[in-house]
């Protein structure tokens, strides 16, 4: 029991990492040419990430997003997203389980619905100014996935701002 | 030369019989119909759950009890819960193995989970076996439940070989003896008849005919011997167990003993005692001469036999059989219609299948379809529709059973429909009203006419006066249109909020159309209405019909804070083979600001607390703040309530299949039914997020001014940003009509909500955003 808060840390780290790895291959590889340029901002946003807070007290939250996890890494995204919505039904308002399904979005190149669960995730994460950045940050890197640069541009400035 | 040909000829003949009564037999066998679950159960230390309901979830997925419940599908209590083991099974993400597990409750929650043995560790979640709550069919009107033999209990095949076929597992399908006797009987000019092995009945069974003839006999008695050659003894009995006749339930036959199990004593063939079992053994030789409802005497003496003969053969003891003869039949009085307690919500699953899937596939295929379904939340609204509706109907002296209903429950964030309820009856399968009955919607309609006011800041606030006064609006292709209000008063200048509260028709019509008629109807496909009403202002009013699962659709996103969420009944599809098919994921779309949609939120609020659905705290306290607005359309046919809670959204109609007036209106009709339903699932209480640009302040309701908090009547409202009164009252105002002249314009008093003076100094508002 003792090694809890440890564990919840280790494993919200390892999701930051995750997430951020998955979040600046995808829209590379969808597309390219924009990408490359907006993706530098992105990331030197990311250059010092603060500690995540646990995701969750709730061990069955933990749980699933260990799954999940797996599942992503497996290749298994769907199964992952089932996973996700577990913890969802679980933990209907818990913000960055939304960010998590909107990476997860990202990462299959849904970016209309990764879009929409940033939103969503920002809909209960008004005390989290780090975590909303991360969603605006999200948001940019879906639009320039779309091909939208100055909508990309204007997140990325969100997310600069609740950065400071 | 011919008897070469007479040869020839009867072998084809021959051939012919084979590939018939194997196509037949590849077809029944391999046909099995898709099987619909209900959700899981998430267990979880912590998660609000009784011992209960827990002990009705196992029951409800086939646990039995025993003192050592270390085999899959058993449980023991303990002294603070249980101890139990899962089955195997396959969900749409894996294998979930069997496990052992130990659950303890406190205070109505789950205190401990653990796997036992394994150093009795704890588990951070368990998720049950999902029930199944229902199947799809192959065609032919014929129903059946399917089973494999191992779920077939020993006894039932001991009592139907028993009685039917001593020899089964030596003959080669067919008793030469049997035959011998019946050939003489025939011969010798009495009645054709008997002799017929399993596999006779088998094969007769698949080309049903009464026909009784020697030829019709020798090809039964060639198929049975064809069907021998091809299948082993098991496989031919479990296609036998599926598929014999046992009943007839007006234009549907009831084939096999899972379905008849269901058909007769509402129950899976499992959970069937011995003289039951007996029974239907018993009906094999004649369901319509044994028919245990309409010839009670006549089969419980052949039940009685079937016993005899089983203990005879020594299928069963002595004392079992005691035991067993002295049991009333236990039959249930009328049928269910169909293998599901849940039709209404099957029938939309299948709706949702049949878009994405062919029919044949549906019914042949052996996918398994996980659904949203909650029993406990079903169980609730089909209770509260059913016992609501028959004392509205004593109470009211409206004649009994005049009255009709549906409701429609789902998850706020998931938008998953978790309870459907297609009328009072909610046993039997008809006309679905949750997903099939078009209806005024009357007020419901007026939240989407106040979000786009609220949606312009600038010009509307929930203070912002409204003209009540008489109105006379003229379109082209429309009469003269005169709304009146419920009242039939007029009740001058009024703030918005009270506008609602109090379901005025005039103000939110003229404000409507103040507005524009088609720019508000324009909203309605973002809310996933798909349909558009006339466009004439008395759509405003909700003069349109919707079914109450769109109603559902519609204030899901004003319960979900602007984002619009599909309804789902489906989660995902496995295969027969486990192989995961399809899953039908979370979508959300944000198509409203949350801003204005959180001050709508606080002025239904307003509906259940000060306005038309008051009378809500009968069933529900008023710390759950619901959300909700009453409907009520002309001459009192359609009788509406939709309402949000912090994680439900649900919907109920009440009213007439011919529309003739029901007498009721929103409030004392439907609301009822929901508040009953909500009472028993104990929804979570809504507050809201209160987006970044919303701000709360105190005012004055009485002159729409600014007021210290100390003031008592002072009430918590919500502002967009910049939109708040800026002057501010003294406290002493209150007493007084106050009429200053400082923007906003001043109200009149008489038309003033209701706000109960309250000793203590925070106001509802405060203790919700607190």
């Amino acid at each position: 029991m003792t090694n809890l808060p440890r564990l919840l840390f280790i494993s919200a780290l390892l999701m930051m990492i995750a997430g951020c790895a998955s979040v600046t291959r995808q829209p590379a590889e969808q597309s390219p040419a924009p990408g490359d340029m907006s993706q530098e901002s992105g990331e030197n946003i990311l250059a010092e990430p603060e500690p995540r807070p646990a995701i969750s007290e709730n061990r069955a939250i933990v749980a699933l997003l260990d799954k999940a996890r797996h599942d992503t890494e497996a290749g298994k995204r769907e199964a992952a997203g089932a996973s996700l919505e577990r913890a969802l039904r679980i933990e209907p308002r818990n913000p960055w389980l939304w960010h998590e399904l909107a990476q997860l979005r990202l990462s299959q190149g849904q970016y209309e619905r990764a879009i929409a669960f940033a939103h969503k995730s920002n809909s209960f994460a008004s005390r989290e100014s780090s975590l909303q950045a991360l969603n605006w940050q999200l948001i940019g890197k879906a639009r320039v996935a779309q091909g939208n640069p100055s909508g990309a541009e204007q997140a990325y400035k969100r997310a600069e701002e609740l950065q400071q | 030369m011919a008897i070469l040909l007479l040869m020839l000829g009867l072998s084809g003949f021959i051939y012919y019989l084979d590939i018939t009564i194997r196509d037949a037999f590849d077809g029944r066998k391999f046909a099995i119909p898709a099987r619909v679950y209900g959700r899981a159960l998430e267990v979880y230390s912590g998660v609000k759950l009784t011992p209960a309901q827990f002990l009705e979830e196992l029951q409800s997925i086939g646990y039995h009890e025993n003192p050592e419940p270390n085999e899959a599908a058993t449980y023991r209590h303990t002294l603070s819960g249980f101890e139990f083991t899962t089955r195997d099974f396959v969900f749409w993400d894996g294998m979930q193995a069997a496990q052992r597990v130990r659950i303890e409750f406190s205070d109505d929650r789950v205190s401990l989970l653990q796997d036992r043995g394994n150093g009795d560790r704890d588990l951070p979640l368990l998720r049950t076996e999902p029930p199944i709550i229902g199947g799809i069919y192959p065609g032919h009107n014929e129903d059946r439940a399917l089973l494999k033999l191992d779920q077939v209990p020993k006894l039932l095949i001991d009592a139907l070989i028993s009685i039917e076929d001593r020899k089964y597992y030596s003959h080669w399908g067919i008793d030469p003896r049997g035959i011998a006797r019946a050939l003489y009987k025939t011969v010798s000019g009495q009645r054709i008849e008997g002799g017929s092995t399993l596999t006779q009945q088998l094969v007769k069974n698949f080309f049903l005919t009464s026909e009784r003839t020697l030829t019709r006999k020798a090809t039964e008695v060639l198929m049975a011997l064809l069907l021998e050659m091809h299948y082993d003894k098991d496989e031919i009995l479990e296609t036998y167990l599926n598929e014999i006749f046992l009943g007839q339930d007006a234009s549907r036959a009831i084939h096999g003993f899972g379905l008849a199990s269901h058909f007769y004593f509402d129950r899976p063939l499992d959970r069937l005692e011995l003289h039951e079992i007996a029974t239907l053994v018993g009906m094999v030789k004649g369901p319509a001469v044994y028919d245990p409802r309409k010839k009670p005497e006549l089969t419980l003496k052949r039940r009685n036999i079937v016993l005899q003969e089983m203990v005879r053969l020594g299928a069963i003891t002595q004392a079992q059989f005691v035991s067993a003869r002295q049991m009333p039949l236990g039959v249930v009085r009328r049928a269910p219609t169909g293998t599901s307690p849940y039709p209404a919500f099957l029938q939309l699953v299948h709706r949702q299948l049949q878009r994405d899937y062919r029919e044949e596939d549906l019914r042949s295929e052996g996918l398994r379809i996980f659904t949203t379904l909650d029993p406990r939340t079903q169980h609730y609204a089909e209770q509260a529709l059913a016992q609501r509706l028959a004392q509205i109907e004593k109470s009211r002296k409206i004649p009994a059973n005049t009255l009709e209903g549906a409701v429609v429950v789902s998850s706020t964030e998931q938008g998953e429909i978790l309870a459907l309820v297609g009328g009072r009856e909610a046993r039997y399968a008809g006309y679905n009203r949750a997903i099939d009955a078009q209806r005024q919607i009357g007020s419901l309609a007026k939240p989407v006419v106040f979000l786009t006011a609220l949606e312009n800041p600038d010009r509307f606030t929930l203070l912002t006066p409204l003209d009540d006064s008489p109105l006379v609006w003229r379109e082209r292709g429309a009469a003269d249109w005169k709304p009146q209000n419920y009242d039939h008063k007029f009740h001058g200048n009024v703030p918005l909020h009270t506008a609602l509260a109090h379901s005025y028709n005039v103000s939110t019509a003229r404000l409507g159309i103040e507005l524009g008629v088609d720019r508000i109807l324009d909203k309605l496909p973002k809310f996933g209405i798909e349909r558009r009403p006339p466009p004439f202002a008395s759509s405003l009013l909700g003069a349109f019909e919707l079914s109450p699962i769109e109603v559902t659709q519609l204030y899901q996103t004003f319960a979900d804070g602007g984002f619009r969420t599909p309804l789902r009944a489906i989660r995902e599809i496995v295969t027969a083979g486990g192989k995961p098919l399809q899953r039908y994921p979370l979508n959300v779309e944000p198509v409203a600001s949350p801003a204005p949609v959180y001050l709508l939120t606080a002025a239904l609020q307003g509906v259940v607390r000060e306005g038309t659905a008051q009378a809500l705290v009968n069933w529900l306290p008023a710390e759950l703040a619901v959300a909700g607005k009453t409907g009520t359309t002309d001459d009192l046919r359609d009788s509406w309530f939709a309402g949000y809670t912090g994680n439900r959204v649900a919907v109920v109609w009440v009213g007439r299949d011919d529309n003739k007036p029901s007498g009721l209106t929103g409030a004392s009709g439907a609301m009822t039914v929901w508040g009953e339903m909500m009472k028993n699932i104990q929804p979570e209480p809504l507050h809201p997020v209160v987006p970044e640009n919303v701000e709360l302040v105190n005012v004055d309701p009485a002159t729409g001014l600014r007021y210290e908090e100390e003031c008592q009547t002072a009430m918590l409202m919500p502002f967009i940003k910049d939109t708040a009164p800026k002057e501010t009252s003294d406290c002493a105002s209150a007493s007084g009509s106050s009429q200053k002249d400082a923007e906003p314009k001043t109200v009149n008093t008489e038309t003033m909500p209701a706000i109960k003076k309250e000793t203590e100094k925070k106001s509802w508002l405060r203790r919700l955003f607190e």
